[in-house]
């Protein structure tokens, strides 16, 4: 009877406050689709740079290979370029995954016998991506000994991918970094923005405060500025622990901690302001709180902070671009492993930019300074 | 320009929420350095009348003059010379006393070192000197709302108003909020408007009392004219020896008394009568004039209590529905 009691008043409750409810029975699904797609394994659209300096038969051969894998498991997306430098210079840019060399010499020496080399540069920041391209390109060269396999042939390991990584290696948790700091930057600019200010007009706090001389803008900028400095503090030092637990320092020095700092503001500004936006007029924590889980769940996870966007299927891979986290990860590991200049993280500053300056203008549409 | 006279000057003040109206056209006046209260049932419009004193709702129609200042033609200025402790309780838990002060002080533009005297003196003020330090979390409610209201005095506003500012609080939290009150009314010429449901409290503090009831002022006066204005609500006791029934119709006659009934079958008389402190003489000489005697007399006066139930009636009110939400169900802050 006392245990129905409880029952009963916990599922009243629950039925009272449906969007309680309907989280717990939507927000899985949703996270499902989101998470399950994010780490779909099956890597595609990795783009492959290729420069084939050699026009002989086996070179032909390789590039049929190529646009046979480009074709079928569309495991890479080619691009043909003439110039190797050209090529490598895309591969520190994050252009392309990797750019694959084919030498002048690459036929005859298959067809002597020699030892036939291709050279495969490697954005090796991003393991699995290289891993993948790596993998298929082995596969790629092995098949095409096999098909000339005659009694004259020289031996299969005469033709080697020679893979060279283009930055210091990168292991998977070095590689978490920029994620984690993407995390501590919504998660930062959640509880010291809107979070707190729907609880305290909740409380009955702001009551207080719009009662005094304070202004709209006062009070919405002096939200912003404090929030951003939290949260970034909170970013920068998470950035440093990364370091700290992984061993690794700063590719770039200075110049690159000041650009990390400059993404790191970005980025709070831009997501603080964004929460406001979105929540800033809710009524009741429970609703930041809901939605801020699901915001954090579809932004984090397809901002190829763990696994790479070239993983996603097309929908999921077309959010990604429009989601200011998979801009901020991208810089930050461009500037922290790469040892990326601004040209290189220009388009993802200018995205981050833009959509700051785009969520600091409907913040301040949905900044009320009423009660 | 002149400075306006009254403190607080209302001129057919509404406030309408869809079809419900909160506040039906009110029209008052606090003279400076006045301490008012605002007394009324529950919904009966006074703190929607507060918030929009305090520049916190806009006036449907009508006009509201706080310090010579229109709320919503000037809400700035007005807010600049108004105090408010709110209902709720609304200093930072996270905060220690003294910042929770100092950072109110930064609100209203007060200079550092005025602020930091100002602060001294007002925690000394509400007895917080030596607490001034330690987190609000730490503080008990009486200490929290006295830490309000000297965060409220910190830009030494002309008009403070304070809703409810005891509820909830112990006797003893009480009798200190109260002196705090008396204090200041002393030591400065402050306008003070203080709603409230403790009628004892509006009785000791207050100059002058509106009841309000379903958005409008239904009574207005000092305690004792308020109390003058119930008729016959003062009770008589007496005992009395002699012709009973003689004396019973001489106190009927006997002007300013109501009624008259005998309770038992000895000489217990009990009345209703205005003024029964003045007329309890003259009532002693009727009834010795017809050979009567008067063995015992107990007077109970007429309490604010009375007043308000006499004013407002005795019927519950029950508040308007408010809309809850569909999404987030109910646990919604109100509004009004």
């Amino acid at each position: 009877m006392k245990l129905w009691a409880i029952m009963r008043r916990d599922l009243l409750k629950l039925m009272r406050n449906p969007l309680t409810l309907l989280s717990t029975i939507l927000m899985p699904i949703v996270y499902l689709v989101i998470i399950g797609n994010s780490f779909q394994g099956t890597l595609k659209n990795l783009p492959l740079a290729v420069v084939a300096e050699d026009r002989g038969i086996y070179a032909i051969r390789m590039m049929e290979k190529l646009q046979a894998l480009q074709a079928g498991p569309k495991t890479i997306r080619l691009t043909y370029l003439e110039d190797p430098g050209e090529a490598m210079r895309g591969v520190r840019d994050g252009v392309y995954k990797a750019a694959l060399v084919i030498p002048p010499d690459f036929s005859k020496n298959v067809a002597q016998g020699r030892l036939a080399e291709l050279g495969l540069f490697t954005d090796n920041v991003d393991q699995i991506s290289t891993d993948a391209i790596e993998g298929v390109l082995q596969g790629a060269a092995a098949t095409l000994r096999m098909k000339f396999v005659t009694a004259r042939e020289p031996k299969l390991k005469q033709i080697v991918l020679r893979p060279s990584d283009l930055f210091t290696t990168v292991d998977y948790d070095r590689s978490l970094i920029p994620g984690v700091i993407v995390m501590s930057l919504f998660m930062g600019s959640l509880m010291s923005g809107v979070f707190n200010w729907v609880m305290d007009r909740f409380m009955g706090v702001t009551e207080g405060y719009l009662v005094t001389p304070l202004s709209r803008w006062e009070i919405a900028c002096g939200i912003l500025a404090s929030g951003v400095t939290i949260t970034s503090v909170a970013a920068i030092l998470v950035l440093f622990s990364g370091l700290l637990i992984t061993r690794s320092t700063i590719q770039g020095g200075l110049p690159a901690l000041a650009m990390l700092v400059a993404i790191i503001v970005m980025g709070a500004t831009g997501i603080l302001a964004m929460t406001f936006a979105l929540l800033g007029r809710a009524s009741h924590p429970r609703l930041v709180g809901t939605f801020a889980g699901f915001l954090n769940v579809i932004l984090f996870f397809p901002s190829g902070a763990i696994y790479p966007v070239e993983s996603f299927p097309p929908w999921l891979r077309s959010f990604s671009r429009f989601n200011p986290e998979t801009h901020a990860v991208s810089a930050l590991k461009s500037i922290l492993f790469k040892g990326a200049d601004f040209a290189a993280v220009r388009n993802d500053l200018e995205f981050l930019a833009v959509f700051t300056a785009l969520m600091l203008m409907l913040a301040s549409i949905s900044f009320k300074r009423t009660l | 320009m002149q400075p306006d006279s009254a403190a607080i000057r209302t001129q057919d003040l509404v406030k309408r929420f869809g079809n419900f109206t909160a506040v039906d056209g009110v029209n008052l006046e606090v003279r400076r350095g006045e301490l008012f209260g605002l007394l009324g049932p529950n919904g009966a419009g006074k703190t929607t009348l507060v918030r929009m004193l305090t520049t916190l709702l806009p006036p449907t129609s009508g006009s509201a003059l706080v310090a010579g200042h229109d709320v919503a033609r000037h809400p700035k200025r007005v807010r600049r010379v108004i105090g408010v402790i709110p209902q709720a309780m609304t200093s930072d838990l996270d905060l220690t006393g003294w910042e929770n002060v100092d950072i109110y002080g930064q609100f209203y533009g007060v200079a550092r070192r005025e602020r930091r005297e100002r602060a001294l003196r007002l925690l000394k003020m509400v007895g917080l000197s030596e607490r001034g330090k330690d987190l609000v979390a730490s503080y008990s409610g009486g200490m929290r709302r006295r830490l309000e209201i000297a965060r409220g005095l910190i830009h030494a506003p002309e008009v403070l108003f304070l809703d409810e500012p005891t509820i909830g609080l112990d006797p003893q939290s009480r009798r200190a909020v109260w002196d705090l009150l008396e204090q200041l009314r002393r030591e400065s010429d402050i306008t003070i408007s203080l709603t409230t449901h403790y009628m004892d409290e509006a009785e000791t503090l207050c100059d002058r009392i509106a009841i309000v009831d379903r958005g409008r002022i239904i009574a207005l006066g000092t305690p004792s004219e308020l109390k003058s204005g119930v008729k016959g609500s003062d009770r008589i006791e007496l005992e009395v020896k002699g012709d009973v029934e003689r004396i019973i119709a001489t106190l009927r006659a006997a002007p300013g008394v109501h009624d008259v009934k005998r309770e038992g079958l000895n000489g217990r008389l009990m009345l209703r009568a205005d003024d029964g402190a003045h007329l309890i003489p003259r009532l002693i000489g009727d009834v010795e004039a017809i050979a009567g005697h008067v063995t015992s007399i107990n007077l109970q006066r007429v309490s604010l209590e009375d007043v308000f139930i006499a004013f407002t009636g005795r019927s519950l009110r029950d508040e308007p529905a408010r809309k809850v939400s569909l999404l987030v169900g109910a646990g919604m802050p109100q509004q009004r």
